[in-house]
């Protein structure tokens, strides 16, 4: 891996490190992104979806509502491909909700949403699976749903489609300094383990829930405190819009309708490190339990996975100095607080604001480099051409209308059936260096994200990592495996009913009829997808990593 | 009564839709007769379970290719895990339809009654045109039948009016109730008569209750609304009657909707005191052997018979009882011919554009007919029976022919 330089070095590739990417990028400044897993890897890609019209915060949090009341009509403009626009209800159900009401109203006129509270009637007859323990409903229409993965990508692709270079599976791992100057950072490829340096003027660390980590790498404080969240994920859209509880927020009170599935969520606990996310099975329980007071079928609809994410909450006791902005994000200028120049953090906040926070911290580490261009990503679009999202909830339409008539060419096989996706969505992610293994191209293209969890579609990307990745067969095969075993971390914690009877069937297809075995294949064979240089490397599993979304 | 009360079964997987059921085991695929026969078909994985994740009351997503499916439910038959992915796709289609509309033959075709009365009212007419060829060209142009598709010939006189001025016997054992269907009422009234005699002959009064088209040809041409409404009128009619005696149907696919078709798709309310009654007229007559209570007093038929099992009686899941009983008979030789759908599947095959594909999903079956050789090719189901005319060029009847033939009725 060679040496290089580049005007600014953005640690993070989630949904905050992508946004500025872009923003860099949109701004005339040289940047390259370095993110030691994939892109959306880490919270950005567990979180739960929403995209917040601030109704959840309007009572507790005002500047915080007001941001996604903004930051929501923004994406809504410049980022169509990752928003589905589902709209939102606020119910109640228990006596206690009844008692929030007014405030939750108030709150929304104060904060500028939009809110009608409907007739049960009226209700139940948009959504009919609202629970009949649901006693109040107010329409929030812009609740949406905003995809992760898209997201990070669409503002990373915009940004390399501009000149901006992105390196994942690439690991900070020290900082290059010429007094109190940053000069550059020390990176690891993280699965060839290979090192290299790259110069720059200026680092922006948007590692979230990592700040504090990465910061220490540089002496200095930066107080995040982990706080872990689980989902549950169910195989179906049982409501059309989000499903939020009227209530002072908590525990498992949102179902979020993500393209194809629900997501019921989430927890909230403190964890020691950002990568120990054990998924309790109480925890399963209790999103099931919470989402059938406001949803019906949610006990009997089939749960797909569990997966946990990490809450990069900033800790606003001691920073009071350096921090810029706002209640729920804060943007570190390292420069006044440490003396380091060079050197911004951005945490806490949400995806909802990512593209404030992105914008709020470039403005800093611009004017430290004395950039005065003004900050164009509300208005410039993320795509150039822009297809809305909910397009994707209708990929079946996308597939081409056979007639049986004379000689039509044979319908294109699907890669990933559950989750519809065709090769020529796959094939351009296949010749992308960014994408390093087959939970790479999962984040891209939903391939594996549908019921069956890649028991189908594993095989058919190892096939396709053979014939257009040049991969030799027994590396394709150790990259299945490996896609199959991150696919059922999140699937152990639901094993009942029908997804245990199809764990049952990808057993016995992998296992039984392919005679595949990670374990010896871990012993036997380098890993697969790895440039040159050492192999090895990746056997053994951090002690608990938690499940993925 | 041969029959049990009725009990309701609870279903053994523990989502309530039985699409989370689906385990993506691929079985489906693999006996879909469409699917088996043309590379444009995504078959009934995708069509079914996979796709309905994707379409909600709110928004249909009407998926390409539906209506490619012929509705044979074999996918059905076959799946491990009880999904409904037929009903899936027919709800489906349904709604396509309901958007869309549809065409004036579709209309036309889900109404056998209709047609029925027309064609029976002009019988010697309508049996002219229909096999005319000049007409059948125009009729191809103009309303999308395909022009060398066989029609069936309809008959003057109904088998409503026949069995009216039939004499009831002096006495009997039992009595049980024949839903003809439309096909023998406007079409094969014989195979109506044959029935009744082979019933009478074992003791047993039929009566024929007042009744409507079973709704599956409304069904199967996108129209559930029409077939709801048949199916509610045929509720009121026959429930009452299922109280006392058995319900028996001569046509398998009249059979399926009545034993479990109004209750699953159409959602009919008290429907399944009605299926829980209704029987195949072969099944029935094969029960009434296990109680001992069939005459097989048969004379010898001496005939190689071929037997083909329709799509729908394999839905009925009660095995074969057509060859079950004519084994019981001196002479017959009996052989299966296992050779999957004959492709027809009602209207299906009759339709300009599906009348090649039919015709191929076929081939395997009339292949295997023209191999073997045979007196009669048998099949319970008319359409299939047409079909195996016309792809083979074989001679088809009822199983209950054969069995008339043995207790001498010509
Ligand atoms: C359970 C849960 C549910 C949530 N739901 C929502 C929601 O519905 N709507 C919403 O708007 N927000 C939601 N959030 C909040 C939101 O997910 C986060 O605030 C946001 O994703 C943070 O993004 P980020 O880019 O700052 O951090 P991350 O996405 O965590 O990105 C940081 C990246 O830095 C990388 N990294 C760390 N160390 C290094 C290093 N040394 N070198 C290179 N890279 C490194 C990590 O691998 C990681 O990918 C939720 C959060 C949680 C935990
Ligand atoms: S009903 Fe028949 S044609 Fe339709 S999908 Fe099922 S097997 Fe195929
Ligand atoms: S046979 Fe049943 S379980 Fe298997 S793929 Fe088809 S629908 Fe799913
Ligand atoms: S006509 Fe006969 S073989 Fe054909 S679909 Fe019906 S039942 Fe199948």
């Amino acid at each position: 891996m060679p040496d290089t330089s580049t005007g600014v070095v953005v640690i993070g590739g989630g949904s905050t490190g992508a946004g500025v990417l872009r923003d860099l990028t949109l701004r005339g400044i040289e940047a390259v992104l370095v993110e030691k897993g994939d892109l959306a890897s880490g919270t950005t890609g567990r979180s739960h979806g929403l995209l917040h019209s601030g109704g959840r915060y309007c009572v507790n949090d005002e500047q915080a509502a007001i941001e996604c009341v903004e930051e929501g009509r923004i994406l809504r403009r410049i980022a169509r491909s990752t928003v589905e626009d589902t709209g939102g209800y606020f119910v109640s159900v228990t006596e206690e909700d009844h008692e929030w009401e007014p405030r939750f109203v108030e709150g929304c006129r104060r904060t500028g949403i939009t809110c009608e509270r409907l007739s049960l009637d009226e209700a139940r007859r948009r959504e009919p699976a609202l629970s009949r323990q649901v006693r109040t409903v107010f329409w929030v229409p812009e609740d949406g749903h905003l995809d992760p993965f898209y997201l990070v990508v669409g503002n990373v692709e915009s940004a390399r489609r501009r000149g901006a270079r992105v390196m994942t599976h690439t690991e900070v791992i020290g900082f290059l300094r010429d007094g109190d100057r940053l000069t550059g950072v020390r990176i690891k490829d993280s699965k060839t383990n290979e090192e290299a340096s790259i110069a720059c003027q200026s680092v922006i660390n948007a590692t979230g829930a990592w700040s504090g980590l990465v910061a220490r790498l540089l002496g200095v404080e930066v107080k995040v405190v982990p706080v872990k969240g689980t989902m549950v994920v169910l195989s179906r859209r049982l409501a059309h819009a989000a499903i939020n509880r009227c209530h002072k927020p908590g525990d498992g009170d949102i179902v979020v309708p993500g393209l194809s599935v629900s997501i019921l969520g989430t927890t909230s606990a403190k964890v020691a490190h950002p990568e120990t996310l054990p998924i309790e099975w109480d925890e399963v329980r209790r999103m099931i339990e919470e989402g059938a007071m406001m949803l019906d079928g949610v006990t009997t609809a089939r749960a797909m996975r569990a997966y946990a994410g990490v809450r990069p909450l900033y800790d606003l006791g001691a920073e009071a100095e350096g921090r810029e902005m706002s209640r729920n994000f804060a943007v570190i200028d390292h420069q006044v607080r440490d003396g380091i120049t060079g050197f911004t953090s951005i945490v806490g906040g949400k995806v909802t604001t990512y593209r404030l926070m992105a914008e709020r911290v470039v403005d800093v580490a611009a004017r430290h480099l004395g950039v005065r261009t003004p900050c164009t990503t509300a208005e410039v679009p993320l795509n150039d051409r822009e297809e809305p999202l909910d397009q994707l909830r209708h990929r079946p339409s996308l597939l081409g209308v056979p007639k049986p008539h004379g000689d039509e060419p044979p319908l294109q096989p699907l890669l990933c059936e559950c989750e519809l996706v065709r090769p020529q969505d796959v094939a351009p992610w296949l010749k992308d260096p960014a994408v390093r293994d087959l939970e790479d191209v999962r984040r891209r293209t939903r391939s594996g994200m549908g019921p069956c969890q890649a028991a189908i579609c594993s095989y058919r990307l190892a096939a396709r990592l053979v014939s257009d990745r040049g991969l030799d067969g027994a590396s394709a095969t150790r990259a299945m495996a490996d896609f199959l075993e991150t696919r059922w971390r999140g699937v152990r914690h639901v094993f009942w009913g029908s997804q245990l009877r199809n764990m049952q069937v990808t057993t016995g297809l992998h296992m039984e009829l392919y005679n595949v075995d990670r374990e010896l294949m871990l012993q036997h064979s380098p890993p697969p997808l790895a440039g040159e240089g050492q192999g090895g490397g990746r056997g053994a599993e951090p002690a608990e990593v938690g499940a993925q979304r | 009564m041969i029959t049990e009360e009725f009990e309701p079964t609870t279903d053994t997987v523990e989502e309530e839709a039985s699409v989370e059921a689906c385990t993506k085991c691929t079985a489906c695929n693999t006996v879909c007769p469409v699917a088996r026969s043309t590379d444009i078909f995504r078959g009934p994985k995708a069509l079914g379970p996979d796709m309905e994740r994707f379409r909600s009351p709110q928004e249909a997503a009407v998926t390409p290719g539906l209506d490619l499916c012929s509705g044979c439910k074999l996918c059905e038959v076959t799946c491990p895990s009880q999904v409904s992915i037929q009903e899936y796709i027919r709800r489906a289609q349904n709604q396509g339809a309901r958007e869309k509309g549809r065409s004036l033959r579709d209309w036309v075709l889900g109404r056998t009654r209709l047609l029925g009365r027309l064609g029976s009212m002009t019988a010697p007419l309508a049996n002219f045109g229909n096999s005319n060829p000049l007409f059948r060209v125009l009729m191809e142009r103009f309303v999308g039948i395909h022009r060398r598709r066989p029609l069936p010939k309809y008959q003057w006189l109904t088998f409503e009016r026949w069995f009216k001025r039939h004499p009831r016997p002096v006495k009997s054992r039992r009595k049980v109730a024949y839903f003809y269907g439309c096909w023998v009422n406007y079409n094969d009234r014989r195979l109506g008569e044959r029935a009744v005699a082979i019933l009478e002959r074992n003791g047993i009064e039929v009566v024929v209750p007042h009744q409507q088209c079973c709704g599956i040809p409304a069904v199967v041409n996108s129209n559930m609304d029409l077939a709801r409404r048949y199916g509610q009128q045929n509720v009121r009619h026959l429930t009452p009657v299922a109280q006392e005696m058995d319900i028996v149907a001569s046509s398998t696919s009249c059979g399926l909707m009545l034993k479990h078709d109004y209750g699953h798709l159409l959602d009919i309310p008290g429907s399944e005191r009605l299926g829980a009654k209704t029987y195949d007229i072969m099944e029935y007559l094969w029960m009434l052997h296990e109680a001992g209570e069939l005459d097989t007093d048969f004379q010898t038929v001496p005939m190689r018979l071929l037997y083909h099992a329709p799509c729908h009686l394999k839905s009925h899941g009660i095995g074969y009882p057509a060859m079950r009983l004519l084994r019981l008979i001196p002479g017959v030789k009996l052989e299966e011919v296992d050779e999957g759908c004959c492709g027809i599947s009602g209207t299906f095959g009759v339709k300009v554009e599906k009348y090649d594909l039919s015709m191929k999903i076929g081939r395997r079956l009339f292949d295997a007919v023209k191999a073997a050789g045979s007196d009669y090719v048998l099949a319970d189901c008319e359409t299939c029976r047409m079909q195996v005319e016309h792809g083979a060029g074989a001679t088809s009847a009822h199983p209950l022919e054969i069995l008339a033939k043995a207790y001498g009725h010509g």
